[in-house]
């Protein structure tokens, strides 16, 4: 990192190539700039006025991002959290440490947390695990939703590895769950091809009350964090065990 | 004005990742771009003024929700592969002993 | 240009000002030598861009960054960073090379000092009994499965204290070269089999 190369790491791009970069980017940025400045002919508004009349009547959320991200465009956000199950997977095997701790452990423990940190993580934990699931719920009602409180319950759970630092996970369990949520999710997104015999919305029918299509997106909020904050949780515990 | 100052931030980034000898800082610069053009995007779509697009009985207009939801799905995948570009390093570490890619490039060459 | 500029109200200035700053941080991030450091200004910049979001009447965005950039990935860059400033040496000879009780000393420990301090690396040195008790023909898997660097062992015939390690680092010819001046030090290579087996 610090080796001795580094006092040469300036020489390793030479000066008249870097002016040639700058001379490059300020091109670009000259360029940009004056495409700036005709954005009022190209902006148009049509999306704007059809999400402000429409969307509260046909989907039953007040927050619009949760009704397009759960409803009109469903697909990307199944699409999304296959990309997570497939960087979980791809971690797992490049680290290659998925049951057993296999590293050798040091005389001296000059990593031990302070007593301060651990106290204080133990006053903090519930009041984040609580706010996490706050989020998750009231994903139609108010900023949040299933991404969003999902990574706040990732970041929760990982306070518990500084309280305990010799945790033991499973991490074939935690995998095996969080596929069987993704299928749960694909389910419940298809279920609409019965009611109303499209793919990918809401399966309550369109003139049925607000109240009842709400069930639905709390139901797909709660599946979408739950599978988040498995995959989040699996990626620290691959990283923990291969940087101890 | 707003996007326009976003830009140079986007290509501070293309410059980090130009010239840069370690393989920890290329990641760096990758992060920086991406939280650069999801700020672009929010900056053109806060073109028109409006409220936050949550709706009760007092909004007038709103702005236009499509980008942020589209940012949201862009936040969560940059994290994801950061996080497996990382773990590459960290095994790149193991094998070679050093980070700097000219050293790693000049040894297979005396190798092979 | 000066309509524009007293139409400004108090947000836009925050947002221009907050931009300036953002600007200065990524400069200071791309510039910067040392990577400890770093950590901490992209978390300072992942800050600053939630605060931008919110300005820009995007809550929901603000809340997936904070949440995201402000926890997770510098405590990934911590993790990935600080595994790079040690070299782990695992003690199977057990005698006077390497002496490590109260203080560190023996002649073993000055010449893996200097070696380390050269490359600016931490010493670590372990005497781990459920690895050491492994026998000498799975030295090699031991290097590559668990993450130590260096192994130390003592050959019975000659007396020799022999340094084992992998081929493909590039430390371990600095090592040889350090190690040819005391007579009974040898260094032994592993050559790889090549990742993704």
């Amino acid at each position: 990192m610090n080796t001795s190369a580094s006092s040469s790491s300036r020489t390793v791009v030479s000066v008249s190539r870097r002016i040639l970069l700058v001379a490059m980017l300020l091109v670009l940025f000259g360029v940009f700039t004056v495409s700036m400045l005709e954005l009022e002919e190209l902006y148009n508004d049509y999306g704007r006025q059809y999400f402000f009349e429409n969307a509260f009547d046909e989907t039953g959320s007040r927050n619009f991002v949760t009704s397009i991200l759960l409803d009109y465009r469903l697909f990307d956000s199944l699409f999304e959290a296959g990309i997570l199950l497939i960087a979980v997977s791809g971690v797992i095997w490049i680290s290659k440490h998925d049951v057993e701790e296999k590293n050798a452990r040091f005389m001296i423990d000059k990593y031990k947390t302070p007593d301060l940190f651990v106290t204080f993580s133990r006053l903090v934990y519930p009041l984040m695990l609580t706010f996490g699931f706050y989020i998750v719920i009231n994903g139609h009602l108010s900023p949040g939703g299933g991404f969003q409180g999902g990574a706040i319950v990732a970041t929760a759970i990982l306070i518990l590895y500084y309280i305990n630092p010799d945790k033991e996970t499973n991490i074939g369990f935690i995998v095996t769950v969080e596929k069987v949520v993704y299928l749960l999710i694909i389910v419940a997104a298809s279920v609409s091809i019965v009611t109303r015999g499209t793919f990918f919305t809401n399966f309550f029918p369109v003139d049925a009350p607000a109240d009842l299509k709400a069930i639905y997106l709390v139901l797909l909020n709660v599946l979408i964090g739950f599978k988040v904050s498995l995959g989040l949780w699996t990626i620290f515990t691959a990283f923990l065990k291969e940087g101890r | 004005m707003n996007p326009i100052l976003t830009f140079l931030v986007v290509l501070i980034g293309f410059y980090g990742l130009s010239t840069s000898t370690n393989i920890i800082k290329s990641v760096f610069s990758v992060t920086i771009i991406e939280s650069g053009v999801i700020l672009l995007f929010l900056n053109l779509g806060n073109f028109e003024p409006g409220s936050i697009p949550i709706i009760n009985d007092e909004t007038v207009m709103i702005v236009d929700p499509l980008p942020q939801a589209l940012m949201i799905t862009t936040i969560v995948i940059g994290s994801t592969v950061t996080a497996m570009a990382l773990m590459l390093c960290i095994k790149v570490f193991h094998q070679y002993g050093t980070v700097e890619w000219k050293e790693i490039l000049r040894r297979e060459d005396i190798k092979s | 240009m000066v309509d524009y500029l007293t139409e400004l109200t108090f947000i836009d200035y925050t947002g221009y000002v907050l931009q300036i700053l953002l600007i200065f941080i990524a400069l200071a991030i791309v510039l910067h030598k040392k990577t400890g450091t770093i950590v901490i200004l992209i978390a300072s910049f992942s800050l600053v861009t939630a605060s931008l979001y919110v300005l820009n009447n995007a809550p929901d965005v603000a809340i997936a960054e904070v949440a995201i950039g402000s926890a997770i990935i510098p405590l990934i860059y911590v993790i990935s960073v600080s595994r790079q400033r040690e070299f782990i040496v695992l003690d199977k000879a057990m005698d006077d090379f390497i002496i490590t009780d109260e203080q560190f000393t023996g002649i073993g420990y000055i010449l893996l000092k200097r070696f380390a301090d050269f490359y600016h690396l931490e010493l670590n040195i372990t005497n781990d009994p459920m690895l050491g008790r492994q026998d000498e023909a799975r030295d090699q898997r031991l290097i590559e499965d668990t993450n130590v660097d260096l192994i130390v062992t003592k050959d019975k015939e000659t007396g020799d204290y022999i340094l084992k390690g992998k081929a493909s680092s590039l430390l371990m010819n600095k090592l040889e070269q350090m190690t040819k001046d005391y007579e009974h030090v040898r260094v032994v290579q592993f050559k790889d089999r090549g990742l993704g087996e």
